[in-house]
């Protein structure tokens, strides 16, 4: 019996045609099914959810939307819960994470969006939370509301567990109707998700769409771009690009592509009693979900200096990969993936068999590699799955212009520096293009209300509608009880 | 320790004897591992630093494989480059520009090994042919080591009435419908050769011309090294159907070179009726399927990278690490094309986006 992915408010499941993917090999395999739909049935989806968001969540207050998540994500947190059963129990197998790792992952993802944090999500964006629920007076004059659109296209990418929660909640927060488009490599979450908040309010779960299609194809795609108000999309250049073509040039287009993130880490973090600590914290941020998101480190910039020095520190590092391997082994990697880590490994050992100034540190399986550069090299991907080059430098301040030619790729820097560094390369990093300053040990775990690639999350969804000054003082001119 | 002359006359009698035992194969790897140890110094450092020397390498699966990509960075010759003869390049468009390079110092090897196995596998006891080459001459691309090959070819194996389609100004399609339709009216079997794009433009003239050919008996096609990018990318099923329908050559006599620049010896199949078709080599060369990470052997019938060690490539490395993926099976192999295919799963940069980028 496969795994049902999805959700399709409006349609009869038995009409659909349904793909199967499979995931993992042998007794661990597992058959996930995820919906085909043919042209009309977009359509009809799309009409489904366009007038249930109409009919009842368009004048839904946002407390009580709030409400509704709320109640939601603390089912998804209870591990007594059906639902966050089957998430522990499928998610290791459909990713390949460390079962415990994705645990531990969700739980800490998870309550990032309980009703204290969704407000403070709210808040970020909106000085006035009311102009979400109806017209409030400006400073300027007249007055304004914020209208989410009719209908969002969600296009989700990659394996990372609950990335589809981060747009989802973000649609129902400005009371936009949503179809998403799950990922091949993770295609049961958001459908999950849909499920659970239709048990606990079913009129709103209908203003959510899940649909699958195999990334790229050409028609699914551009039926659903067609019904959309506004896309939303994840995913690298090339499928960035390809899904904006095929978008109508009246849909607003909101692309998050693929970004590289690194660290820092000052010679006051180099102190023996503070290393070990350092390095943990370096290590997990590799290991949390293998590199895969877009917050996770390539690279290390390590200033000289320290009682501890760089050399030694990307030992440490090494040392604190290798017990990670044993606590939460990376997945198993495709051979496509695993032939990605041999290729930059390969290359990184013909570079260190030319120079003296660059190690490899590594294990017999490759579970894991620290390249450790002498020489002022710059930042360059690393083979992802636990891979990273550790870069020595004189002063953080260093490392920045040499960060600067990837800044339409930059996004979050952990830093282990005292406050007056954090502050003065904070500055330099946000010229230089990265959008997120964070502590090491936290890159993969982003605050609630964070700014996703420097952007506003909700205030980049909605249109003000304006009623000017003007509209009122005309209108005093014919009132009825005008003189 | 082996002299240069002295291992070229080694190989030259090991590849004109027909001794496929493993063995022989070994006693010969060895010796030559040992050579290359000690004249070929970035390769000395590559295999110290896995831990493989003279002492510690048994038999020619210990020999460490060179990643084809280190090509680009080291100068792995026995012999200094400027003792060369010829310098073959990859086509280089990977990464920025730069080229693999494969120096030789002299190509009697080369050529010994490309004859005797184009012998007795292409030919296969059959005279001399008429052959059209589909890539341009020797002599306009001095550092392609196909066009060496396919020169070879015409010289060994050709007929003096084979000729060149490929020019400066590209396919000479007029010439080639002429032979084409000379084959088939005087039932003179004929031969066409060249890299696999080079047959895309004939098969889209014979399309828009809505014409097709039916060459005589004994007539066949040899294509090498896929697309490139320089034509569209066809499925190789349909590639294989397409040809055999456009010229009227059974897909049995559609054969696949699968050759390399880091390499002195070819691989072929037995023709494309299924596809992809067993890849073998000579007695002189050796193909493992290895893990990518670990380097180590593959069980039968799983997917890894093909290793091969080829006596031949004795100026440079003989054991070399490909990025092609491949499966083991029964006479030989099956090569499945490159190794990075797929995209990358996450929303991490991947380098080859990376690049992309650098190149704007």
């Amino acid at each position: 019996m496969p795994e049902v992915a999805g959700h399709l408010p409006g349609l009869s499941t038995e009409k659909v045609a349904w793909h199967t993917l499979t995931f993992g090999e042998g007794s661990e395999a597992l058959d996930v099914a995820v919906p085909t739909l043919d042209d009309a049935q977009i359509s009809v989806l799309a009409a489904h959810v366009r007038q249930a968001r109409s009919s009842y969540l368009k004048s839904l207050p946002t407390a009580q939307i709030i409400a509704t998540i709320d109640r939601a994500i603390g089912r998804l947190l209870d591990r007594n819960d059906p639902w966050r059963r089957k998430m522990e129990a499928l998610l290791p197998r459909i990713t390949g994470y460390d079962a415990e790792m994705v645990r531990l992952g969700l739980t800490g993802y998870l309550k990032t969006f309980r009703a204290p944090e969704l407000n403070r999500f709210i808040a970020e964006d909106f000085a006035n939370p009311q102009l979400l629920d109806g017209f409030q007076p400006t400073v300027k004059g007249g007055v304004a509301k914020a209208v989410g659109p009719e209908l969002m296209v969600h296009i989700w990418a990659g394996n990372v567990p609950g990335l589809p929660l981060w747009s989802l909640i973000s649609g129902l927060l400005v009371k936009a109707g949503s179809i998403g488009k799950v990922a091949s490599a993770e295609p049961l979450f958001a459908g999950w998700f849909a499920k659970v908040l239709g048990e606990i309010d079913p009129r709103l779960a209908d203003c959510l769409g899940i649909v699958w299609w195999k990334g790229g194809d050409e028609a699914p795609e551009r039926a659903v771009l067609r019904q959309a108000d506004l896309v939303l999309a994840y995913g690298g250049t090339g499928s960035l690009e390809q899904i904006r073509n095929r978008a109508p040039a009246t849909t607003r287009f909101l692309g998050f592509g693929h970004k590289v993130s690194f660290g820092m880490i000052a010679r006051e973090a180099l102190d023996p009693s503070k290393v070990w600590a350092t390095a943990h914290r370096a290590a997990f941020d590799m290991v949390r979900y293998d590199q895969q998101g877009c917050y996770s480190p390539q690279a290390f910039f390590v200033e000289r200096g320290g009682r501890v020095s760089p050399s030694e520190f990307s030992r440490y590092l090494a040392h604190e990969l290798a017990a990670f391997e044993r606590k939460f082994p990376r997945r198993r990697l495709s051979f496509e993936e695993a032939g990605r880590v041999a290729a930059w490994r390969n290359a990184e050992e013909a570079k260190a068999l030319m120079s003296s100034d660059r190690q490899i540190l590594t294990d017999a399986e490759c579970a894991w590699s620290v390249v450790y550069v002498e020489a002022p090299e710059g930042l360059a991907p690393s083979g992802l799955n636990r891979t990273v080059l550790v870069v020595a430098v004189d002063t953080l301040e260093e490392a920045v212009p040499r960060v600067a030619p990837l800044r339409a790729f930059l996004q979050t820097v952990g830093i282990a520096a005292p406050p007056e560094a954090v502050y003065r390369i904070g500055a330099l990093l946000g010229d230089a293009g990265a959008t997120r300053i964070c502590a090491l040990g936290e890159m993969s775990a982003p605050e609630a209300g964070w700014h996703h690639d420097g952007r506003f999350n909700l205030l980049d969804l909605v249109t003000m509608v304006e009623i000017d000054r003007s509209a009122e003082i005309a209108a005093e001119a014919l009132a009825p009880y005008a003189d | 320790m082996q002299t240069e002359e002295q291992v070229i006359a080694e190989l030259l009698a090991f590849i004109a004897v027909s001794d496929t035992a493993e063995a022989a194969f070994d006693r010969v790897a060895l010796q030559l591992f040992a050579y290359q140890f000690e004249h070929n110094l970035a390769f000395r450092r590559f295999a110290s630093h896995r831990g493989r020397t003279v002492r510690t390498v048994r038999t020619w699966r210990d020999i460490p494989a060179v990643p084809i990509s280190a090509f680009k960075d080291l100068t792995l010759c026995c012999r200094p480059p400027e003792a060369a003869e010829r310098m073959f390049m990859t086509s280089g468009t990977t990464r920025e520009g730069v080229r693999g390079k494969s120096f030789h110092t002299t190509l009697t090897v080369y050529d010994a090994s490309m004859t005797a196995n184009f012998r007795q596998r292409v030919m296969a006891g059959r005279g001399r042919i008429r052959m059209g080459i589909l890539f341009p001459t020797e002599q306009a691309m001095p550092n392609s080591s196909l066009a060496h090959y396919l020169a070879l070819a015409v010289r060994h194996f050709g007929t003096p009435e084979s000729h060149y389609l490929i020019d400066a100004d590209g396919l000479d399609e007029a010439r080639l419908l002429a032979e084409l339709a000379h084959a088939e009216a005087t039932g003179e079997p004929y031969a066409l050769l060249g890299a696999s794009y080079g047959f895309v433009p004939l098969l889209d003239a014979l399309a828009r011309q809505g014409h097709s050919f039916a060459l005589p008996e004994g007539s066949w096609l040899l294509d090498t090294g896929g697309f490139k990018g320089q034509s569209r990318d066809i499925p190789l099923q349909e590639f294989y159907a397409q040809l055999a329908t456009a010229l009227g050559i059974p897909r049995r006599r559609c054969i696949n070179m699968y050759g390399m620049t880091e390499l002195s010896t070819q691989f072929y199949d037995a023709g494309n009726e299924t596809c992809p078709a067993v890849k073998s080599g000579p007695h002189w060369i050796r193909t493992r399927v290895v893990d990518p990470l670990t380097g180590a052997d593959v069980p039968s019938g799983t997917v890894g990278l093909l290793s091969h060690c080829d006596l031949a490539h004795f100026n440079m490395v003989s054991t070399i690490l490909t990025e092609d993926a491949g499966v083991k099976v029964d006479g030989g192999f099956m090569l499945l094309g490159r190794a990075d295919g797929a995209e990358a799963k996450g929303c991490s940069m991947a380098v080859e986006e990376f690049l992309l980028a650098a190149r704007g």
